[in-house]
């Protein structure tokens, strides 16, 4: 296997290019200050000032001060900023007369983050102006500080966010990415492995060094790649919850040992694609149609509970998602272990499935008998 | 046009790419309709410990309850009996009041707290939890202040001005309901012609390094002019297949799909031209180095996921290290997916999206020239190794 610097180069490079990727690219966990525009239709030097109080506020970022709302939404249409703060005309006069002028806002949600982000920029914006305002009102007659500050606000929600307080969204998106990428090595690289020996009409030669017994070949074969396989799914692990600092509250060794059946999944899956459709090509587009679903129907993302029935029972289908449910189990909730297991056991039943194709891809072997180009 | 016709005729006899350029292009987009069909996600199941027991409470449960996000699913008597069916994945959050939450709204003075537990294995759960109790929260503060202020002698239009000064009012723009799919289809879209064209040319490149064949010897021509010829008459080729593709994905899908679509038609189809021609030629650079079909699938397919988040289409461009960033530049998917994001999904005119446009077009001639100098040095290369003829090639090589 070492003569073609491929199969290095599959597993090593690309689980390192990805690791390396993924961390570096969301290394500041969260999103914050995206860029918003300030629409001034009020124009008057007090609503001059406001903007610039606003621009020096450190968690806001106002990048664009503008009087025409048409420019800011151009702007936006551009790309460029992910909300739009609009004071109206006659602003100030209508605050300190108390006619309550309303304040405006406009979110992107063509990009999520930046959207969410710019939102919650902006209800600050409404916080400084309003509660600003309240406590000027409040202390001129005569209240202390922290009366005021019940007043201003009487009801508070605190937010736990459990095993992620930060709400990183490395730890939340990377934890699954990572393995997923793995999983999709081991699955293409098992099919281009069994594949390629039946495409270069090796496979007799391949039988033969095993003694005639397909097992043993089929064994021998895929040990060193598993070995392979299994370093990386360490050194992951690894740069995940040791290096990275990523939490882990219940068990690394039951995290770690789903890692390794979701390998053995992944791989056994590699084996079945390869048995039902023995040409090398046909069972990589296959394998690789069903591994790029597996990042969606794992659920991660957009949960599984809200999708429709049948999309719901082609998720079990999927290795990721039995490994996802594991993470969540012992990496966020520190469940008990009878959580755990049946998703270990869905794992377990990938690999038995690809016990049933074996007598056909054995055929397959000895007979060659398939379009082999 | 004898090279367009001989392109032609390898995609449709190759059943391999025929799959990937034409059955994969047009079936995962459905798929991926199929997985974001529902869009919201709704009724998330939460539990309840009220150690207040009051008429309070009971109503901001019974409004909260009211809102599609989340489902009040289990009450609890206890905080421990609530995280039993959090860690069971039952429910994923909990809302705790506590013993003096009553006591302190009915205390003018007093401040009342809720806690809020939210289940962080998906981010959705967190936002349709946080995003509708606070808003429950927030009217019912409003009410609650209005009362102490009236209580303190205050008429009820000042203390509706003292209460909310400047009342807000907020607009979200070009995906109204905030729909997952609406969002993230349309970057899937663009991701899938990106794609398949980059899997199928490495395919075809693939094989023919394989079967050894000097497939485009074109007689009595220079080699340098019969190289600019191939290169551009195989790209034709696959222009033409994903001219129709990309029509059908980017100008039709999004209107039978239902998700956003307010831009042009004019302008996608005219957007559609340059990020085709980027695309072709970026992947007919990276083919050159492909040594046979099937290492394409093998090493590219991880670049999938890498070209989606390098866009930043998930994680804000603006969050990234710039060296990513620069990099990004480079490969036309950043380009086209954010163009077309804004021209389909935003609104904007080809004539405000010039920069991505510009971009493509510059991307599209710079991977021309690489794929002609690649083939160029590629094809001396294996000359070297077949002849050992390597001083009297090397002034060709380098004046390539």
């Amino acid at each position: 296997m070492f003569a073609r610097p491929l199969y290095l180069f599959a597993s090593v490079g690309v689980m390192l290019l990805s690791t390396f990727f993924f961390l570096t690219l969301m290394r500041h966990g969260t999103a914050e200050q995206m860029p918003i525009a300030l629409v001034d239709h009020d124009q008057t030097s007090i609503s001059r000032r406001l903007c610039h109080e606003m621009q020096a506020t450190p968690s806001v970022n106002i990048v664009l001060i503008t009087s025409s709302y048409p420019e800011a939404r151009e702007t936006m249409q551009q790309g460029r900023i992910y909300g739009i703060f609009v004071i109206p005309e006659g602003f100030y006069d209508a605050l300190v007369t108390f006619r309550r002028p309303h304040l405006d806002f406009y979110v992107t949600n063509a990009y999520t983050v930046g959207g969410n982000t710019a939102y919650k920029q902006m209800l600050t914006m409404v916080n400084l102006i309003s509660g600003a305002f309240q406590r000027e009102v409040l202390r001129k007659k005569g209240l202390p500080d922290d009366v005021i500050m019940h007043r201003i606000q009487p009801v508070t929600i605190e937010g736990h966010m459990l095993a992620n307080p930060w709400g990183n969204y490395s730890v939340y998106l990377v934890s699954t990415i990572l393995p997923g990428i793995l999983g999709l090595i081991c699955l293409m690289l098992t099919i281009f492995a069994i594949g390629f020996e039946l495409k270069t009409h090796t496979s007799h030669e391949w039988l033969r060094t095993a003694g005639g017994n397909y097992m043993v070949a089929m064994i021998g074969k895929l040990i060193p790649y598993t070995v392979i396989y299994l370093v990386l799914g360490l050194g992951c692990h690894l740069i995940l919850y040791r290096f990275a600092g990523f939490p882990v509250y219940g068990s690394h060794g039951r995290l770690l040992l789903g890692l390794v059946l979701f390998v053995f999944a992944m791989e056994s899956m590699g084996i079945l694609f390869i048995g039902l459709l023995p040409t090398l090509r046909d069972a990589l587009s296959i394998g690789a149609l069903y591994a790029m679903l597996g990042f969606s129907l794992s659920g991660f993302t957009y949960p599984q509970m809200s999708m429709l029935a049948p999309v719901k029972a082609l998720t079990n289908l999927e290795p990721l998602r039995h490994y996802y449910l594991i993470y969540v189990n012992e990496a966020l909730m520190a469940a008990p272990v009878e959580n755990s297991l049946p998703p270990a056991m869905a794992l377990c039943g990938f690999m038995l499935v690809s016990l049933s194709i074996m007598p056909r891809l054995h055929k397959a072997l000895v007979y060659q008998n398939y379009p082999l180009k | 046009m004898s090279v367009f016709v001989t392109e032609l005729k390898r995609i449709f006899r190759d059943p391999g790419v025929v799959v990937i350029f034409i059955v994969a292009t047009l079936a995962y987009p459905l798929l991926y309709k199929a997985i974001y069909w529902n869009e919201q996600i709704t009724n998330v199941p939460v539990a309840v410990v009220d150690l207040s027991q009051s008429a309070q409470s009971r109503a901001f449960l019974h409004r909260w309850n009211a809102a599609p996000d989340i489902t009040l699913a289990y009450t609890c008597n206890s905080m421990l009996e609530a995280e039993q069916l959090l860690r069971n994945q039952k429910v994923h959050g909990i809302i705790y009041f506590p013993r003096d939450f009553a006591s302190q709204l009915a205390d003018p003075l007093g401040q009342a707290h809720i806690s809020l537990y939210c289940d962080m294995s998906s981010f959705l759960y967190m936002k349709a939890i946080y995003l509708s109790c606070n808003q429950v929260m927030l009217e019912d503060m409003r009410t609650i202040q209005i009362d102490r202020y009236e209580q303190m002698g205050v008429g009820k239009d000042f203390a509706w001005a003292l209460v909310q000064d400047a009342p807000y009012h907020e607009t979200a723009l070009f995906n109204p309901t905030g729909g997952y799919g609406s969002f993230l289809i349309p970057a899937v879209l663009v991701l899938i012609l990106h794609q398949t064209l980059f899997f199928g040319i490495c395919m075809l490149g693939g094989t023919a390094r394989e079967e050894n064949k000097e497939l485009y010897y074109l007689p009595g021509h220079r080699k340098s002019v019969a190289i600019l010829r191939v290169v551009f008459e195989r790209a034709a080729a696959y222009f033409v297949i994903y001219y129709a593709l990309a029509t059908i994905l980017l100008g039709l899908l999004p209107r039978l799909f239902n998700i956003p679509h307010i831009g042009q038609i004019g302008d996608i189809l005219q957007f559609i031209v340059p990020y085709l021609l980027a695309t072709i030629f970026f992947s007919m650079s990276a083919s050159v180095v492909i040594r046979n079909r099937e290492s394409g699938l093998v090493l590219l397919i991880s670049t999938s996921l890498i070209f989606l988040f390098m866009a930043g289409i998930s994680w804000p461009k603006e969050m990234m290290p710039d060296e990513w960033r620069y990099l990004s530049w480079f490969i036309p998917y950043t380009w086209g997916a954010n163009g077309f994001i804004h021209i389909n999904s935003m609104g904007a005119s080809l004539y405000m999206t010039r920069m991505e446009y510009i971009a493509l077009w510059l991307l599209a001639g710079g991977y021309f020239l690489l794929a002609c100098v690649l083939m160029l040095i590629h094809k001396d290369l294996r000359y070297m190794s077949d002849s050992h003829a390597t001083l009297q090639l090397e002034p060709a090589a380098t004046a390539a």
